[in-house]
């Protein structure tokens, strides 16, 4: 990674005596996207208030290029916050939204309006400038609290929850947007939200919260294939968890006692360890037999079964565990057969509590 | 309409009449072609109007009214903004007995504050004066013009502030260029409800002036040497231009209303 462009070092917050936040270390890299997903009280857009200069933090610092921004206030700061309920001045045109920071910054009037312009062609509102903030639609209010905060140019864009008042079809549209345009500046996008579909199809890098403290970090990938715990798991997409055992474990990899039986997983463990195991709905399979590569997990009843247009989602009843599964819409299955499951160790991922 | 509506009708009727049947009469006899403003009512005339604009006292009470109101107003408009503003903006520690102690005026009758402030000028060897009427004026408008500014200082409108602020602002900027525009309406709105009380007070106005006068004070003095319509005119003066000022308040608001809304 290079030199990292923000660094959160230990950083705290507390309400009177609650914790919101407590010993987040982390840092990011110029241009990097980043996504900090957790539900709510899990102290995301605290991090976001302390890093734009909103929120003083109890412990901890925060750095930007190198600088110490701890107790600097919002405007001497080199970011910019695309607020959740957007925050555009209602007195103001469009342009002249888009233009404020750089009028506050002392910026010839004719440049304002030339840098306004290009900041709205860039998110696809051309030729708004003069229009009156109230007659927009939510999309093109987020639109233009968008273009008011990168026309600042800032070294890091903050975005609280940006999509969250828009309709289904309008997200999925901006979040591509947002990658878009974050990819051509070419800015780090620090960016909050609670939905885990959103965190995964933009982030470069998810940062998982819970209770004030960093969960899980890295690539959406990964985080969704191999989470580092059971929080994780369920927090990012559907999952089935077994509890078990370790019952044998050599270098790297084990073997664990469940309700579904005796099954290896890759992962250091000690004997005699209750752990958790993981494996996602699309990773069960069906069939008494599936190669050398698979092992077996027993027989269950399917107990539901939806139809969800791409593929089958399916409740399965096995070893008194009741275990999702989605499968291709045209797979042999009806509510009430009985039916064989089968898993790649591969895809049993072994989960700290 | 159905019989049963009958004494529900007739009773809104009473209560109306009651209410704007003096009114009424009064701007009815303003325009009365005679001496007296009593029954009958001999004609449409615009003498007394006449007879109003040329006399010279009571377009100098006037000037006083205009002077009092708008200066008054002014200042209580701008005193409650800062107040809301700070108490909003910045939390203080004691910020409910603050508020408290800002709004506490408005309990207090007019005879009381008028009284009060005659004993301090007194005490401070201030002379009665318009000046005094004008103090008195922002005492009892202070709590109002803070009560609606403070209402317009939401989570909402200091997120916008925020975001001036995150933009480079500093906060006189930022108040200047953003929460004063912002609360336009609301401080119009402010201005002219301050103004429409300071118009026609009557209490504190007699009690702190002494050569020159106000409106009110001056037809208090005409009224006690008897009736003429040439004080029915005045009357729906003072009265017409209140109603215009409040339909001015009602405008803005309901403007600041759906602009935000």
């Amino acid at each position: 990674m290079a030199e990292a462009l923000v660094e959160l070092i230990g950083l705290g917050k507390r309400y009177d005596g609650a914790v919101a936040v407590e010993g987040v270390d982390l840092a990011i890299a110029p241009g990097e996207y980043v996504v900090l997903l957790g539900p709510s009280g899990s102290g995301k857009t605290t991090i976001l208030s302390m890093l734009g200069g909103f929120v003083p933090p109890s412990a901890g610092r925060v750095r930007i290029g190198g600088v110490d921004v701890t107790g600097l206030p919002p405007a001497r700061r080199p970011t910019a916050t695309v607020f959740q309920d957007y925050a555009l001045f209602p007195h103001m045109s469009v342009g002249a939204n888009v233009g404020f920071g750089l009028r506050m910054r002392k910026v010839a009037k004719a440049e304002r309006r030339r840098r306004a312009e290009e900041m709205l062609r860039l998110v696809g509102l051309e030729g708004f400038a003069a229009r009156a903030v109230h007659n927009l639609s939510g999309g093109q209010r987020q639109r233009v609290a968008l273009a008011r905060a990168i026309a600042v140019a800032p070294a890091v864009l903050l975005l609280d929850e940006p999509l969250g008042a828009l309709d289904l079809t309008l997200r999925r549209q901006m979040q591509e947007e947002l990658v878009r345009i974050q990819k051509r500046l070419g800015t780090s996008f620090v960016h909050v939200t609670h939905d885990q579909e959103e965190a995964m199809s933009i982030a470069d890098t998810v940062v998982l919260l819970n209770r004030g403290r960093i969960e899980d970090s890295g690539p959406p990938d990964r985080i969704y294939l191999r989470p580092a715990s059971v929080f994780a798991a369920t927090f990012m997409g559907e999952s089935n968890i077994l509890a078990g055992r370790v019952v044998a474990a050599v270098a790297g990899a084990c073997r664990v006692e469940t309700p579904l039986g005796l099954l290896p997983a890759a992962g250091a463990g000690r004997v005699g360890d209750d752990v958790h195991l993981l494996v996602r709905p699309e990773r069960l399979l069906l069939g008494s037999t599936g190669g050398d590569e698979t092992v077996p997990l027993g027989r269950g009843g399917v107990v539901e079964l939806s139809f969800q247009g791409t593929h089958l989602r399916c409740r399965v009843e096995a070893g008194g565990l009741s275990l999702l599964l989605r499968l291709a819409v045209d797979a042999p299955v009806a509510v009430g057969a009985a039916v064989e499951l089968r898993v790649r160790p591969a895809d049993l991922v072994l989960l700290r509590d | 309409m159905r019989l049963r509506d009958l004494p529900a009708v007739l009773y809104v009727a009473a209560v109306l009449a009651f209410v704007f049947l003096p009114v009424v009469t009064l701007v009815q006899f303003s325009f009365q072609d005679g001496l007296l403003p009593v029954p009958p009512f001999r004609g449409v005339s615009l003498r007394w109007y006449e007879a109003m604009f040329a006399d010279r006292r009571l377009m100098a009470a006037l000037r006083n009214s205009v002077a009092v109101a708008g200066l008054s107003s002014a200042a209580a408009t701008a005193l409650g903004f800062l107040a809301a503003y700070g108490l909003a903006r910045r939390r203080p520690r004691f910020a409910d007995a603050i508020q408290f102690l800002l709004m506490a005026p408005i309990a207090v009758s007019y005879l009381i504050i008028g009284m009060g402030l005659l004993i301090v000028f007194n005490w401070l060897a201030l002379p009665k004066s318009l000046l005094a009427v004008g103090v008195g004026h922002v005492v009892i408008n202070l709590p109002l013009a803070f009560a609606i500014l403070y209402s317009q200082m939401g989570e909402h409108q200091a997120t916008i502030e925020r975001a001036a602020l995150d933009l480079g602002a500093s906060e006189a900027k930022a108040m200047l260029y953003v929460t004063v525009p912002m609360l336009w309406p609301a401080l119009l709105a402010a201005f002219f409800i301050a103004f429409t009380l300071s118009w026609d007070e009557f209490v504190i106005a007699f009690l702190l002036s002494r050569f020159d006068a106000t409106l009110p004070v001056i037809i208090w003095s005409m009224l006690r040497s008897g009736l003429s319509p040439e004080l029915n005119a005045v009357g729906t003066f003072v009265f017409g231009t209140s109603i215009v000022l409040v339909l001015a308040v009602e405008l803005l608001l309901w403007r600041g209303r759906s602009r935000n809304g």
